[in-house]
């Protein structure tokens, strides 16, 4: 097709690792289809909340956030890509996609964000890792300050990866204000 | 383990285990690595590989089930419990929420042993670097 960008090599992350794709770009909106078939998301320019860049080890990940909450991250971009495509998304669909920093600093405390079904644990500022509560099948809260949020057991994606998240506790220190009075946050 | 707890907490706001994005290793497949020199360890969570320094790591313990798989379980050093009294360093971090815990569940029961293995002798080592270092500066 001629109008849009279509790269090889795009993974789309996920609750059981990285699947290797295809991802197309183009005036509608943004299209990945995993390698060999299957799986593919289909996002309509009208559904993107936001657009979000990220320096990770040697490539650059896309994350886009539709309209029910979800956000969707493509890895496998290079430098000029990232160039390229914000270019093209501001003219297309008219966001500029914001840039976010990856800690790297290996430190476990920070600041818990929830935005729409995502879990954000940043430090100092810098995204450390996300998880969808959309797969988190229950949550407990242990003795009085830890969150433990449990994950549902995903033998369908990534059947070539070997090591899958089950279980991830937070613990909130009584000096935190942010959740104070809602048991059922983080 | 859980020798020189009070060492690694205040280790752990000067230990940092990477200064740039680049200096990660290369992703590889999404399994949990150890980077040995610059003292971290890297956990597959949702496609990123995410580093933790070993300096945070309290303990970590594996087992597995009738069904071969392995389950391993990560606790991070947090502030309040009896062997990790708040002292300068958390009460500079007050309001920050911790990582306390995470667990993965594994196919390759060799692996996971390596991995706790690893983290354990990795874990020493800093201490006693550490330690040491607190030592001297005495």
């Amino acid at each position: 097709m001629a109008d849009g960008h279509l790269f090889n090599n795009i993974s789309l992350g996920g609750r059981g690792g990285t699947n290797p794709g295809q991802l197309r770009v183009h005036s509608g909106g943004i299209v990945w289809k995993k390698q060999g078939g299957g799986k593919s998301v289909d996002v309509d320019k009208s559904d993107i909340v936001s657009l979000t860049w990220m320096k990770v080890p040697r490539s650059n990940q896309l994350g886009v956030r539709v309209k029910d909450g979800l956000n969707y991250k493509f890895t496998g971009f290079r430098d000029q890509d990232v160039a390229s495509l914000t270019t093209f998304f501001q003219n297309t669909c008219g966001i500029t996609p914001e840039e976010k920093q990856l800690s790297v600093s290996g430190k476990n405390f920070g600041e818990v964000d929830l935005n729409g079904n995502m879990l954000t644990f940043s430090v100092g500022g810098k995204q450390a890792f996300e998880v969808s509560l959309a797969d988190v099948a229950q949550t407990h809260l242990q003795a009085k300050n830890d969150v433990l949020l449990e994950f549902h057991v995903d033998d369908t994606t990534g059947a070539n990866e070997k090591d899958s998240l089950m279980e991830i506790s937070f613990h909130i220190p009584n000096s935190n204000t942010q959740f104070v009075g809602d048991e059922n946050h983080p | 383990g859980s020798e020189n707890n009070r060492g690694s907490v205040r280790g752990s706001s000067e230990l940092v285990a990477y200064k740039s994005v680049n200096d990660l290793p290369p992703p590889r497949e999404m399994k949990i690595q150890i980077d040995q020199k610059h003292e971290a360890i890297l956990l597959p969570i949702y496609g990123n590989m995410v580093p933790f320094h070993v300096s945070t790591i309290k303990t970590v313990s594996s087992q597995a089930d009738p069904s071969r798989n392995c389950y391993i379980r990560i606790l991070f050093n947090v502030p309040g419990t009896p062997f990790n009294p708040h002292d300068a360093n958390t009460l500079k971090n007050q309001g920050a929420i911790y990582l306390k815990e995470v667990s993965f569940r594994s196919k390759d029961p060799r692996h996971i042993s390596e991995i706790v293995q690893q983290i354990k002798t990795l874990r020493k080592n800093v201490n006693a670097r550490e330690s040491e270092r607190a030592e001297r500066a005495t």
